[in-house]
């Protein structure tokens, strides 16, 4: 009981927080105002941005909540704005300055969380209708490479399945205290601007946007495009429907194309070391040694007499011709 | 039938003898690279603006002229110079910057200029491998085709690290050298370290008025065996000081510094004097000329302009474009590469090599000027920057004014390893100051200071122009001395498959030499030994074949000649 009720009043502070954005850019584009207006995910997305940085510093709680939306979301709220939150907010930030930069396909706040080509409602021209709708909550940090060795960052996973059609809503939960990007390529680009749906947050801190993954069944790289992030790990795969020909170079999911070459180094080890602490451990050493060189001798020996064996035709052949001549 | 035989074989050899001995009396002719053949690159970068040149203002920043090829783009000084948190989401979207990596608030003192900066710093690797392709990326290229293996600290951006998603050349905010970072004496400084890279890193602030331990951001000097442990990749640290001094000063990594600031890892950090209203382009990204200069500059300069000299190993550089795992990575640096048995190979101004620093790293004077330059040596050796035609005067060492009545003036000054030299560059033609107008070098004297791997012209050459010598794209004017310099915005003149001196004269007579035609004096040597061995060979069989008939005319011979001498007697 107390669960719910503390979840329904982060709802309603959610709410507030990301109403002052809409307001704001309300203030300074009207045009686009009215885009979102309409469209649930805009705010979800939004409530989902500040919660995470309220909350995520310390706590979990920004991560239970994300994977509690799906059931308490609820597009009857979409109009229920509440104008007094801006200041709170803005001083939660430390600074009061905010960047609000909105055009239809690109948001971004003034620490540079960014939502670019968010797709709420354009159906992709292979659908008739919207075939589900899931929510994917994705982490992303350097812990989530210790599954992956030779890695420095990672996903929390490294695929995610939807149907075709689908339209998916990502919760991109950076762990780490620096930039990380969630990047998706390859989707229709008379939908998204340079086919590309992109989520972008410094952590620790959560960013959401939805897309509407096409009718025919493909597969779509993800990734972090910061520098070497994706080549350290950062790299994962969406499967709509059966999926496409498979994304190369995702740890533990697909092989490399260029792989490093190992070799086994010598290095020290603690057997090593309490070998020569003790002098019986010596002589066991001098004994090791001598049978592997009487080894070494033996397997000469064995040659020699192999040669020898060998040779005996020739010897004979020698001896005969002697006597013939 | 045998004779016949013989003597068209005889008749062949005779013949073969005359063609090869023949052949062997010209030299191979001069081969000429076509022009058509180079890969050559605009010797302006062409997706830089030249509005970018003008002066200008933008957010109320007045931003000076720069009439060099590629200015720094205005957007970014103004973003420096008000800060990110202070500009208008258009700038800033011109920038590529992001929102928060420059924050200034907080006019302490009360003299008109924000107090507290707070500086973002990401780490970047440039020209690493990929295990997808057999390429590398981000790509930077410091001279042409020349990409070798880097890190630096970068601004923090925002959105990709490559111009967009087809292209693998590195966004602009991305590149060598780190930043010059520039703040005010009392500024309360936090350098915000975010390391985006997959290795540990400090910052360490050489020169920098800076406490040991901050009490709530913990040890602060850099250094992983006294002060702090490693920063860990996904980790960020708050380096906070307060400076009482001025100076010209340095910051580096200070984790594995021997291979880490040769990668890239170092800038120059400006620690400027304190007054009214001065508001500081916080970052020079690049280098270079400063546009907006402060205050305490412009009271006795017309212009400034930001030296960071460096140099890179390749042999180092390289570790990063052969192994993607970085535990790989790792091991070849920290436990193979052997520094005492390195060298340099690749030196750089601002970042850059000739010929790319005629693009961005001209010192653009007119008559009777005082310019300040500002050096910051960060090699691994000692160099020796020489001014053509300019004798220039020391003021600082290492950040501190050296005795007005004692500073001297020099045209070759050497700078140890991390060390700085303010200087005042006076264009006075009176013979000892400056000897007149011209496009004069200004280049490291140790001569392979002006070699990208061992390749001249290169290096961190580049040249005091005066305006009058600087062409319509802002290059210095050469082209009426007959001189052109196109070969060297090819990548193959780097690759050292250009003949550098072909075009001297019209018939090359310092070109490529070609190959023999037909054969080389070497083959046809043994060839003619062959046919030498051959003939013997015939002869040989032809005396044993004949032997009987050889025999019965010797003897014949013989008598005959005993005969009459027989009869003689």
């Amino acid at each position: 009981m107390a669960k719910t009720t503390t979840i329904t009043f982060f709802l309603v502070a959610m709410l507030a927080l990301n109403s002052n954005v809409l307001a704001q850019d309300q203030a300074k584009k009207t045009d686009e105002h009215d885009h979102h207006d309409h469209s649930g995910h805009a705010m979800s997305e939004d409530k989902h941005d500040h919660s995470g940085h309220s909350m995520s510093q310390e706590s979990g709680a920004a991560v239970d909540h994300a994977a509690e939306h799906g059931t308490v979301d609820d597009h009857g709220h979409d109009h229920d704005i509440d104008h007094s939150a801006h200041d709170t907010q803005a001083t939660e930030h430390g600074d009061m300055h905010h960047h609000h930069h909105m055009d239809h396909d690109h948001i971004m706040d003034h620490e540079g969380t960014m939502i670019m080509g968010q797709n709420l409602d354009k159906l992709p021209s292979s659908c008739k209708s919207i075939s589900e709708e899931v929510e994917i909550t994705v982490r992303a940090g350097r812990k989530y490479s210790k599954n992956f060795p030779g890695t420095a960052f990672a996903f929390d996973k490294q695929q995610w399945n939807v149907k075709p059609c689908a339209k998916v809503t990502f919760h991109f939960i950076n762990e780490d205290s620096i930039r990380h990007q969630f990047m998706m390529h390859g989707l229709p680009k008379y939908l998204y601007k340079y086919g590309m749906f992109h989520l972008e947050v410094t952590g620790p801190k959560t960013v959401s946007g939805t897309i509407i993954v096409p009718g025919t069944d493909d597969t779509f790289l993800v990734h972090c495009d910061i520098s070497h992030h994706m080549e350290k790990g950062m790299k994962a795969q969406l499967v709509v429907g059966k999926g496409g020909e498979d994304i190369p170079s995702i740890p533990g999911l697909t092989p490399y194309n260029l792989t490093d070459r190992y070799e086994a180094e010598n290095l020290p080890k603690a057997s090593d070391k309490s070998i020569n602490k003790t002098e019986k451990n010596l002589i066991s050493i001098e004994m090791t040694e001598f049978s592997n060189l009487n080894l070494k001798n033996y397997g000469m020996m064995l040659i020699g007499v192999l040669i020898g064996l060998l040779s005996i035709p020739l010897f004979k052949k020698i001896s005969f011709r002697r006597k013939s001549d | 039938m045998p004779n016949h035989f013989l003597n068209a074989l005889l008749i062949l050899c005779m013949m073969l003898l005359a063609t090869i001995s023949q052949a062997a009396s010209k030299l191979p002719n001069t081969v000429k690279v076509d022009p058509a053949a180079l890969t050559t690159e605009p010797m302006c970068d062409p997706k830089i603006s030249p509005a970018w040149r003008e002066a200008q203002e933008i957010e109320g920043v007045k931003i000076e002229a720069s009439p060099g090829c590629s200015p720094d783009n205005p957007a970014w000084i103004a973003a420096a110079v008000k800060g990110t948190n202070n500009i208008s989401m258009d700038t800033l979207m011109k920038t590529g910057l992001s929102p928060d990596a420059i924050i200034k608030t907080d006019d302490l003192d009360g003299d008109g200029d924000p107090d507290r900066i707070v500086i973002k710093l990401e780490i970047m690797e440039l020209n690493g491998r990929s295990p997808d392709f057999p390429g590398i990326l981000p790509t930077f290229d410091i001279a042409p085709g020349i990409q070798p293996g880097a890190w630096v600290f970068a601004p923090k951006t925002s959105g990709m690290s490559t111009e967009n998603f087809e292209s693998v050349r590195a966004n602009p905010l991305l590149r060598l050298p780190s930043p010059v970072i520039r703040v005010e004496v009392g500024d309360i400084v936090q350098i915000v370290l975010e390391n985006t890279h997959y290795f540990p890193h400090s910052i360490h602030l050489h020169g920098v008025d800076h406490p040991f331990s901050h009490g709530e951001h913990g040890g602060q000097d850099g250094v992983p065996q006294t002060s702090e442990v490693e920063l860990m990749p996904g980790e960020r640290r708050i380096y906070q000081f307060q400076a009482r001094q001025p100076g010209t000063m340095f910051y580096h990594c200070h984790v594995q510094t021997h291979t880490h600031l040769s990668m890239g890892l170092a800038g120059m950090i400006v620690i400027e004097e304190n007054r009214p209203n001065n508001w500081l382009q916080t970052l020079n990204i690049g280098a270079g000329h400063v546009r907006h200069p402060s205050i305490a500059v412009r009271e006795q300069f017309d212009q400034e302009y930001d030296l960071h000299y460096h140099a890179m190993d390749k042999e180092l550089g390289d570790i990063i474009q052969k192994y993607n795992d970085p535990r790989l990575i790792a091991r070849e640096m920290n436990q193979r590469y052997d520094i005492t048995d390195s060298s340099e190979d690749y030196f750089t101004l601002n970042g850059l090599s000739f010929p790319y620093t005629l693009r961005e790293s001209l010192i653009i004077v007119e008559p009777d000027q005082k310019v300040k330059l500002r050096l910051l040596n960060s090699g691994g050796e000692l160099i020796a920057v020489h001014t053509h035609g300019h004798h220039a005067t020391i003021t600082h060492y290492d950040g501190v004014e050296h005795n007005p009545a004692a500073q001297i003036m020099r045209d070759v000054f050497d700078m140890a390893p991390a060390q700085r030299l303010d200087l005042k560059l006076e264009t006075v033609n009176d013979g000892k100051h400056s000897y007149g107008e011209g496009d004069w070098l200004i280049h490291d004297h140790r001569e392979k200071g002006i070699t990208t791997n061992g390749m001249a012209e290169g290096g961190s050459m580049s040249s005091i122009v005066y305006k009058s010598y600087l062409n319509g794209s802002g290059l210095p004017k050469v082209s009426h001395f007959g001189i052109d310099l196109s070969e060297y915005f090819t990548k193959e003149y780097y690759e050292k498959r250009y003949p550098i001196w072909q075009d001297l004269d019209e018939w090359a007579s310092l070109g490529s030499p070609g190959e023999y035609e037909g054969l080389d004096p070497i083959t046809q040597v043994s060839l003619l030994n062959a046919l030498y061995g051959l003939l013997i060979g015939l002869f040989l069989y032809f005396v044993f074949a004949k032997r009987q008939y050889i025999q019965q005319c010797a003897n014949a011979a013989v008598t005959r000649l005993k005969s009459p001498k027989g009869g003689n007697q």
